[in-house]
Formats: C-alpha cells, structure tokens, sequence
C-alpha cells in the first residue's frame, strides 16, 4: 500500500519537477516574433520578361520615357506585396514592361533582416517599404529620385519634403490608405435631419445635437484582446490632427514635442468626453473599453441602430457589407473625413532607389508620371498621391479617399507603428485608464516617459 | 566473486556513460538555455548591448542590472507581482479544497465516477479554449436595450439585476480570471487525491471508528495527516502552474484593467525588449525555487522514511 502510493507520489514529484524545469526553458522558445511569422517569399519573376526589341533608343513609347534603357536590361525590385497585392503592383508595372522591355526581378518579404542583408549585399534598384525609418540605416546607399527623373510636381508638396533629406530627395509614397474618416449612416443622417460636418466646430455642434435629441452620437468601443486601445490611439491621433496640425504630430514623432503637452492633453480630454459618457458613446466608459472594436463598426448600421457614427479606417466599409449584406454603400453607409483634419492619418508603402541604372531610372520616372498615377489608381492599389490618379479609380470609395488625400496638408503615420514599444503600450493603456477616468495629466506624464524611452534607441 | 561474469563489472567509467544521455539533453535543454537567458537578461532591448545603456538620463537606473530595476519598480510589473501573488492565495488552496472536497464526498456515492468525471473533464481544455469559452460567460452588452448574451449577465438580468462589466471592473475582474483557473484545474487535484484516499489502509479507519471517532475527527485527524504528502505535491504542483498563469489572462483580457502577471508581461515583452523580458524570465525561475528546494527535501524525507 504503502509503496503503491509512494510510486504516486514520486511520479507527481517528477512530473513537478519537470513543470518547474519547463520554466526557463520555456522563455527560451517564444511565440514566435512577428518578423519570423511572416516567411519570405522569394518569388521568381513574376513578370515576364518582354524581350522585344522594340525601343533602343526610342525615348518615348505611348507615354513612356525610355531613355537609355536597352531592351533585355534587368530590374530589382523589392517590396512586402503579395498574392493579390502583388498581381495589382505587376498590373501597373506591365505598360513600363511591355514598352521599355526591361524584366523585373522581384523579390517580396516582410522581414526588415532580409532587406539588411540585400542592401549591404545586393541592393535592390528599386525598393517599396511600408516606413520611411529605413533612411536613417541606408540613407547614405539611396538615389536621390530628382536626379533619377521623377515628376516631383505630380505630388504635394509635403510629400516632396518629409521625403528630402539633406537636400536630397529620397522616397516618393507609391500608395497611402488614410484612416482620418467617419463611417455613418445617410438613412439615419436624412431621418433625423442631420447634415454632414465639415470643420470641428460643426462636428461637435452635430454631436451635441444628437445627445439632444436622445440619440447617441458615437461607438467608441475598441475591445482587442491584447491590443486593446489602438482604436482609440487612432481616433486621438485624429483629434490631433485636427487641433493642432500634421506639424505637431509629426513633432511626437521626433520628440520634439512631448506626450503629455498642453495639446496632447486637450485632445485626450475631448476623447474622454466622448468615450466614457453614456450619453456620446454605446454603453459609455463599460461599453468603450467591453465592446470588440469590430461590434462597434456594426453598431450604426444595426436595426435599430445603437449609434450615429463610428470613427474607423477604411476596412470597416468591408466588415459592414460582410455583416449586413444587403445595406448599399452611398445610401446606407457611408464616410466622410473627419472634419477640420488638417492632415490624414494612415499607412503608406514609400519607393526608394538604391540603382541609377537607365533601368531604374525609368522605372521611377513612369512611376512617378502623370500615366503612372493612372495605371496605378486604375488598379485600384490604395489611394495613389500622384496627381495623375485623380478620377481613374474603380471603386467611388477609393476614389473619395483619394480626394481627401489629395486635398490634405499634411499625411502622418501612425505614432503608435513609428514609435513603437515600450511608447505604443503605454499610449494604449492611457488611453484605456482615461476613458475609465483616469486623471489625463497623470496618465500622459507615464506615456511621455514612455516616447523618451521610444526615441533614446 | 571469481564466477562473476565478465560484463558485470564495472569500472568508474561506466556508470558515467549510462547517464551521459540525460546529462547531455539536460544541459542543452535545461542548463545552456538558463545560462544563457540569466545573460540576456543583462543586456539592452535587442540583446547585444549592456543593460547599462537603456538607461534613460535623469531617471532612476541600476547600471548593468537595469532590467531588474524594471522587473521590481515597474508599475505594470509591481501590479503583476501582486496579482501572481494574489492568484497564489487564491487559486491554489482553493483548487485543492474543492478537489479534496469532491474526492471525499464522491468516495460515498454510487454515481462516483460519473461526478469525477464531470469535474475532471475541463482538465482536456487548453487554457487559450478555457479562456474563450469563459469570455463569453462573462460578456457584456452595453446597447441600448440589447439582449445579454454572455451567461451570467443574462442570468443577472433575468431576474432584473444590473448586467456587470466583469472583466473590466477592478478587483472582480482578477477573481473572474481565477475563478477559470479553479474550474480547469480542481478535476487535477481531485484526481490525485482520490487517489491516495482509495490508498489509504483500510484498518486504520476501521481502527479509528471502533475508537468512537465521529467522521468530522477521521476526516481531520486520520485521514488528512494521511495523504498530506500527496496535498503537498498537488499544492507545490499548483504553485508552479500558478506562478506561470498567463493564457488565461491573455486571451481574456490581454493583461489590461489591472490584472496584468508576470509571464504575460515576459511575452509582451520578448519581441520588443529582449533583455526585459528574460529579467522577468530570471525572477520567474528565483520565485519557483523555494518551491522546489521544498519538493526536493520532502522528496529526501520520503526516501528515508522507506
């Protein structure tokens, strides 16, 4: 008996022992780390090579500068598409194909450590990265696009200077997706005799007037499991972007600006206003933190519906068809920019050239020119900055965000994606206590520490 | 002696060579990866600098220690050494007074093994699946007029109760999380302590009720000190499990309205700042231990007992 139970016993031991020995070695294999989860693909030339000789010396074919390009001559290209993404990218690149007979070797991956090795090795002649951080490590290696040809006066301004560094210009946005939008519904709009706002002080006119007549103007629930808060992070962004300028977000992002400024702090009040009160939002402060962000995007359009607006990029036109089948983009849903936003908030995918071949050169001359911009937007690729895509979209709402693009003053990437840990974190978890009814200054001095130690890498 | 086959003897040497394979996968699985995490754990973010430069001017700093200064002072840190600890005095000795309850009383019925099974049977869900499907017990509704539909707020509602925001309301939400925890692993220590009570000597009860003890006395005073070797592992088994919660918290709420641990802060943490993220790993290891020099001399005792 006495043996028997001894045997259960010292199993147990070992198999606590083996628990506790599990310990460290378990910190030893993590998860997998995002760049590791996303394997390189190296694809092998996914566009054909057009090997015929059509123009040597023929400057222009239908629209494209050819110069010095000889039929057969190679191009490097590198960028993160792919699959659907990357079939559009070899759609606008075919016309240039086709009429300067250079092949394109390209090479897709999402891993920063892949594209270290190529341009310490092999750069690329031509690379789309998805940040403009990439100019602080290889800057020195890149071509200035000028020099290269590229139609600078296809694009604002402040795309040509946020690219200049040291008076050389060395990335163009090829795409951007803006976020700075507000989905709503043009049946509730027309019901209640609402018109769409226009600058911030018709916005919050319009909300006040919603909680007036019993109707609740937003859905701020941004529930995300572990990333819980990045809706908001989204909305603030916006809000800064509206009260203070792309200059002033811009100035968080190289710390010029501090997170827990006087400016930062009016726009977390705002938020919080707006994100803990039942009256402004579905639920007030349970319901922004309990619902999952993508219950918030339904919310609107729900019958009846919970809310007035809900403040989202442009993917929740995709989730609303998905859930809703039979409401139709125009009259049952629709978005409009978020009002007074001085500048627009959202991804974009930036050319850089590493070559100054004929090649390369005429690749980011078509990129950049007026056809470029068009063949780019008839792919229906994101919104194109270039000028040339204006009114050559497939779809009414690329086309509309395109318009806001192209009348903003400024375009800023996410602060959270830039700056990265430990600020990102600390911003979403300030922003989780203010809706909760943290004290703003308190929380934002925590986020601020947190961007100092974001920037001192 | 002389008629001693060859083969049985042994040199020093021998020995040696039947445990060089369990010395050899102990050191490269156990013994090089905690050397080499207690070293990450003094360097930078990406784990090739010293610790020394993450320091920020003007704020507190401990030189090449600097992760530690984290892993202790953090205020995400400080809140999930005190909920670790919190899970500690809660979970376990709960888990084990619910399994020891259900392995005493189920001892006297005859639907016995169906009672086990209904309580060990959570043991077969991972704790990612646990966390999922108790999401939705404690899911909320804020819409105006929206049904409830995670369990216990429609069960509150039902009767005309206010719905409760489980997982964001502070302190519940943290006994919420533990509550998973006990669900999952109560069919664990019932398990095995069923077990050593089937075990234990038939006449020594018998003894001990012919001495005129009431149940209440067996239960307290025979069979308890009995199988106490057996509450011991479950207990220190427990406190392992319960030092390394994470998947709960993680899939229930990220870590977020403060009920943050410490191996959740250690995966946050292993992408973007290596060197934290095994400081915490490190002290993870010191705080289990205790814990094991206590299995290991109860493991000694045991053996001399024999």
């Amino acid at each position: 008996m006495k043996r028997k139970l001894f045997a259960v016993v010292s199993l147990l031991m070992v198999f606590g022992l083996m628990l506790t020995a599990c310990g460290p070695a378990a910190t030893q294999a993590p998860a997998p780390t995002e760049a590791m989860a996303q394997p390189t693909e190296a694809m092998a030339q996914p566009t054909e090579a057009m090997a015929q000789p059509t123009a040597t010396e023929a400057a222009m074919t239908g629209g494209i500068d050819c110069t010095g390009v000889n039929s057969g001559d190679t191009l490097s290209v590198m960028y993160q598409w792919s699959g659907a993404e990357e079939e559009k990218f070899n759609t606008i690149a075919k016309p240039f194909v086709d009429a300067c007979g250079v092949a394109i070797n390209a090479e897709s991956t999402r891993d920063a450590a892949v594209l270290d090795t190529r341009v310490k090795s092999t750069p690329p002649d031509v690379l789309f990265w998805p940040s403009t951080a990439i100019i602080s490590l290889y800057g020195d290696q890149m071509k200035d696009l000028s020099a290269l040809g590229a139609h600078t006066d296809n694009y604002a301004d402040f795309w040509v200077s946020d690219g200049t560094m040291n008076g050389s210009l060395l990335t163009l946005p090829a795409k951007a997706d803006i976020k700075t939008i507000i989905w709503y519904s043009p049946t509730q709009f027309d019901a209640f005799g609402y018109s769409v706002p226009t600058t911030f002080n018709e916005l919050n006119t319009l909300v006040e007037k919603m909680v007036a007549d019993g109707n609740v103007p937003w859905s701020m629930g941004f529930e995300s499991g572990d990333a819980t808060g990045w809706t908001g992070s989204d909305f603030i962004q916006d809000l800064l972007l509206t009260q203070q300028g792309p200059e002033y977000v811009k100035g968080i992002i190289d710390g010029s600006v501090a997170y827990d400024d006087q400016g930062v702090q009016d726009a977390y009040a705002t938020y919080q206003k707006w994100a803990s009160d039942p009256k402004y939002t579905v639920g007030g402060a349970t319901g922004t933190v309990n619902t999952a962000f993508l219950d918030a995007i339904y919310q609107p359009f729900s019958d009846p519906p919970q809310s007035m607006m809900v403040k989202q990029s442009g993917f929740a036109g995709g989730e609303i068809v998905k859930q809703f089948p039979d409401l139709k983009y125009g009259t049952d849903f629709d978005f409009f920019q978020f009002p007074g936003a001085k500048g627009m908030q959202g991804g974009a995918d930036y050319m850089f050239a590493f070559g100054d071949s004929p090649a390369a050169s005429a690749f980011v001359k078509y990129i950049t020119s007026m056809e470029g911009g068009k063949n780019w937007a008839a792919a229906g690729f994101d919104e194109s900055p270039n000028a040339g895509a204006t009114g050559n979209y497939p779809d009414e709402q690329l086309s509309k965000k395109s318009e806001m693009l192209a009348n903003a003053q400024g375009f800023t990437p996410d602060l959270g994606d830039v700056l990265g840990n430990p600020f990102q974190s600390a911003e979403w978890k300030a922003i989780i206590n203010v809706v909760q009814g943290g004290d703003i200054p308190t929380e934002l001095a925590d986020v601020a520490a947190a961007q100092k130690e974001s920037l001192s890498q | 002696m002389a008629n001693t086959p060859q083969i049985m003897k042994q040199g020093r040497v021998v020995p040696w060579l039947y445990v060089l394979p369990a010395l050899l996968v102990i050191a490269i699985f156990i013994v090089y990866p905690m050397i080499n995490t207690t070293q990450l754990s003094l360097s930078d973010r990406s784990g090739t600098g010293s610790a020394a430069e993450e320091c920020v001017q003007g704020q507190p700093c401990w030189g090449p220690l600097e992760n530690y200064r984290y892993a202790l002072t953090n205020p995400e840190m400080t809140t999930a050494l005190r909920n670790n600890l919190l899970w500690l005095l809660i979970m376990v000795p709960f888990t084990v007074a619910i399994g020891l309850a259900v392995a005493v009383l189920a001892d006297r019925v005859s639907y016995e093994s169906l009672v086990k099974s209904l309580i060990f049977m959570p043991m077969a869900i991972s704790f990612i699946g646990a966390g999922v499907i108790w999401r939705f017990m404690y899911t909320i509704q804020t819409g105006a007029n929206e049904a409830q539909i995670g369990v216990l707020n429609a069960a509150i509602s039902s009767v005309g109760g206010q719905p409760v925001p489980w997982m964001s309301t502070q302190p519940i939400n943290n006994f919420a999380l533990m509550m998973v925890g006990i669900w999952l692993w109560a069919g664990f220590s019932m398990t095995i302590l069923s077990a050593a009570l089937k075990g234990l000597p038939g006449e020594v009860l018998e003894a001990a009720r012919v001495d005129g003890a009431t149940e209440w006395q067996m239960f307290w005073l025979v069979m308890i000190p009995m199988i106490m070797p057996t509450i011991t592992v479950v207990t220190t088994t427990l406190i392992i499990i319960v030092l390394k919660i994470f998947d709960i918290v993680f899939v229930m709420t990220g870590g977020n309205f403060g009920t943050e641990v410490i191996a959740n802060r250690m995966f946050k943490l292993i992408v973007t700042n290596v060197g934290r993220s095994t400081a915490i790993a490190v002290l993870l290891l010191v705080l289990t231990i205790p814990v094991m020099y206590f299995n290991v001399k109860r493991f000694q005792e045991q053996e001399a007992m024999r």
